[in-house]
């Protein structure tokens, strides 16, 4: 008791150096309760914001992966004899029949954890027949021999057939693959592809649509109803502009042909009609299956059920070089997995591979990646932060040793007279670091309060900044590739997806992050037991010092001198 | 019966450095005032900071009560077996003259009938400081006072042994004899008291005087 006694009236009545080495301190606490809070609402951030978010993922093929294993050299210069680049190691079969069975996609479910969910959808393209006409196009003469029109089109694949998802075809692929009946498709080859006016796309479930559907989304249904998810009879809905530009409406019938052969004939009932608000600034007028007008939605089952009759069918079609080919119509497929957490993605994303998914596989989500790229002014705020912190406990480190070593140097003759009279070193290295224990707690607690107060305004400060600098990297990283500041490619064919985080022009590219731009709370119980850690840091430090110091003085030796 | 005795004690600062003390043997009783003499450097201090046990001897044991006080630990030695005056009394300054008595007896750990600072007050009035002077910081007091203040620190948690340097060295005639009589008292009370001392009045006034020439002592 007598130690803490000695100890309070030795703070007092070294005022002036207590008052210092507060200030010096109170001066580390704030700041270091300010870097604290800094990292404590970055790790806050994330989690709160990989709770409450869904994360969708989709498996998909490593083409170029393949690619690189077919050709060897991942530069792409192998030669043939003639010089030219070697396409002819390239297996097509393998790169376009990649794609994963249902099946298959329903085995890695086993994956996902409780909570988490999946759907998907199934997309193939029908021609109008009659006098239905796809909104967009005119009426044509029967006799131009077209088929309709636009059902034929040609592509020049030189671009690649990675281009961007279109609205209403979101889940079906890639231009060039709608329909998986197209011959070549890479290279450069100029090839023919036949093409329905219509994108149908069948969705396994009412989630799978909650993209179009959303709260606040720009789909609804204007007319009708949806059709029954589970029901395979062919009922659609179709879109508000191309009721009106046949004069359909709900209960009306429609019939669609398959591209390939106008003698197969499907006939939907249309429960449904839904208007889409965006449906103007997503219009692509160069072909009437791009324009979200012609997209037609039904269910999974009556997709499948198309699609097998397409097969029973077996009608059959004659490519350029004369051979005769299959026309049934493939359905191609997007299988989506939802997760209710950014944890159980990332579990998932290594569990598939024990499932046996080959590793040509690559497990993806655009959420994942939205939100990493959300968080990324907050982490290089939380990493500053950390250094500042470190430095700032270092540099804080060395003065309070300073200090307290001068301060012993001053107290050597108490030292002397303490332990001369029978009072341990042990005790009295105590009571030092008793009186530092107390100036640093009081010290901690004052500059925690007054870091507390200041650490919100002076992250979300600091964050403005980052995210100010993030954006403008961002800017001109667009600029750069000859896009617009918003990410808006110059081309009108490529980046208006539906999906406002693909709106970036070129496939691959990151895609225009929303950043944490501000925390409403950054100390919390966490912090102040980091600070309280910091306190009891920098008192072990300086009053290791102390412990060392004393424990080499000598009564007799420090007394002697004095004399 | 001896409360102190030396056997053949040596001391030297360094094992390269001459001997301060050699062969010293001596016995020292309760209810005495012993006088260690000698000129300077003969190793009178020397001699007070090994009884004191502030340092220990290269050579000999020092035994209290026939136990060696090598084994007894240094710090328990100093604040419960042995009251040691020093030479410029070693009084913490930031200190009134009690709260330097009660922070002596709280070292001790010993444990007291009435409340500390009594007792503290009650020996400091003992030693001649009035209750106001006991309240006073230290450096507010004379040099006279300041010993004083010193013996009662040493007397605090009642050892059987006091050893005083020089106690008298900075004091005035009469501050001496006040002082002198006050280690007669505490003969009396039966304590062994050793006093290191150039005075031949301290010399005089001791039942005992121990001569210490160098690297030897001689009894008279």
């Amino acid at each position: 008791m007598y130690l803490f006694k000695n100890a309070f009236k030795s703070i007092t009545r070294n005022k002036l150096r207590n008052i210092l080495l507060g200030i010096i301190i109170l001066v580390i606490a704030v700041s270091s309760c300010v870097a604290l809070s800094i990292r404590q609402a970055a790790v806050l951030s994330r989690e709160d914001a990989a709770q409450n978010m869904t994360i969708t993922a989709q498996i998909t093929f490593d083409r170029q992966k393949a690619m690189e294993e077919m050709g060897g050299p991942q530069d792409g210069q192998e030669t043939g004899t003639d010089g030219k680049p070697d396409r002819s190691r390239f297996d097509f079969d393998v790169l376009q029949g990649s794609s994963l069975t249902l099946d298959e996609y329903l085995s890695y479910t086993k994956a996902q954890q409780d909570g988490d969910s999946y759907y998907y959808s199934g997309a193939f393209s029908l021609d109008a027949t009659g006098d239905l006409l796809p909104y967009g196009t005119e009426e044509e003469d029967s006799s131009s021999g077209q088929q309709s029109a636009s059902g034929i089109q040609n592509f020049s694949s030189a671009s690649g057939a990675d281009g961007p998802e279109m609205p209403g075809q979101a889940a079906q692929g890639r231009i060039g693959e709608t329909g998986g009946d197209m011959p070549g498709g890479m290279g450069g080859h100029r090839f023919q592809v036949n093409q329905g006016d219509f994108s149908i796309t069948g969705y396994s479930s009412y989630q799978a649509m909650t993209d179009l559907f959303r709260a606040g989304g720009s789909y609804s249904i204007t007319d009708g109803e949806l059709f029954d998810e589970s029901s395979a009879e062919y009922d659609c809905i179709i879109s508000s502009e191309l009721a009106l530009y046949n004069g359909l409406s709900t209960g009306d019938t429609i019939v669609l042909c398959n591209p390939q052969c106008e003698e197969e004939t499907y006939t939907f009932t249309i429960c449904g009609i839904y208007e889409n608000e965006n449906a103007a600034s997503q219009e692509n007028n160069r072909f009437a299956i791009n324009d979200p007008a012609n997209a037609i939605y039904i269910s999974y089952p009556a997709a499948e059920a198309i699609v097998s009759a397409s097969e029973q069918a077996g009608n059959t079609t004659t490519d350029q070089k004369g051979e005769e080919t299959s026309a049934a119509l493939k359905n191609t497929l997007a299988f989506t997995y939802t997760f209710s957490d950014l944890s159980h993605y990332e579990a998932f994303s290594k569990k598939v591979y024990d499932l046996g998914l080959d590793d040509d596989y690559t497990v993806s989500s655009q959420d994942a990646e939205s939100f990493e790229n959300s968080m990324i002014p907050l982490d290089t705020l939380s990493r500053t932060a950390f250094w500042f912190f470190v430095v700032l406990l270092a540099a804080g480190g060395v003065i309070l040793i300073t200090i307290n070593i001068l301060n012993l140097r001053e107290r050597k003759y108490e030292i002397g007279v303490l332990t001369a009279i029978g009072m341990k070193k042990t005790k009295v290295a105590l009571q030092f670091v008793l009186e530092l224990f107390a100036v640093t707690f009081t010290a901690v607690i004052i500059g925690g309060g007054i870091g507390a107060a200041l650490s919100v305004p002076v992250t979300n400060t600091l964050l403005e900044n980052q995210v100010e600098s993030a954006s403008e990297e961002q800017a001109k990283l667009s600029e750069n590739f000859g896009m617009k500041p918003d990410g808006r490619g110059g081309n009108g064919d490529m980046g208006r997806g539906e999906n406002p985080r693909m709106s970036n022009g070129f496939s691959g590219e990151s895609p225009a992050a929303q950043y944490v731009s501000s925390v409403t709370a950054a100390t919390n119980g966490t912090v102040i037991l980091q600070l309280a850690g910091v306190g009891l840091l920098l008192t072990v430090i300086s009053g290791l010092a102390a412990l060392i110091s004393i424990m080499r003085y000598e009564p007799l030796e420090i007394l002697s001198n004095r004399t | 019966m001896s409360i102190l005795k030396l056997d053949r004690v040596s001391y030297r600062y360094r094992s390269n450095t001459p001997m301060v003390l050699q062969d010293v043997s001596l016995q020292f009783e309760s209810g005495h005032i012993y006088a260690i003499v000698g000129r300077s450097g003969a190793g009178k201090t020397t001699l007070l900071s090994l009884l004191s046990s502030l340092t220990a001897p290269t050579g000999g044991t020092i035994s209290l009560n026939d136990q060696n006080i090598a084994k007894i630990d240094r710090y328990k030695f100093r604040s419960q077996y042995v009251g040691v005056i020093f030479q410029n009394f070693n009084l913490l300054p930031h200190l009134t003259a009690v709260e330097n008595v009660v922070l002596s007896m709280n070292i001790s750990g010993k444990k007291f009938d009435r409340k500390e600072k009594e007792v503290a007050l009650s020996l400091l009035e003992k030693v001649g400081l009035s209750k106001e002077e006991a309240n006073r910081r230290v450096l507010q007091l004379s040099g006279g006072q300041q010993q004083r203040v010193a013996i009662a620190r040493a007397l605090s948690y009642d050892p059987d042994m006091i050893l005083a340097d020089e106690p008298t060295g900075n004091l005035d005639l009469e501050t001496q004899k006040e002082i002198m009589n006050i280690f007669k008292m505490l003969a009396k009370e039966g304590k062994c008291v050793i006093i290191v001392t150039h005075s031949p009045d301290v010399a005089k006034n001791a039942d005992f005087t121990y001569e210490l020439k160098a690297a030897a002592s001689s009894k008279s």
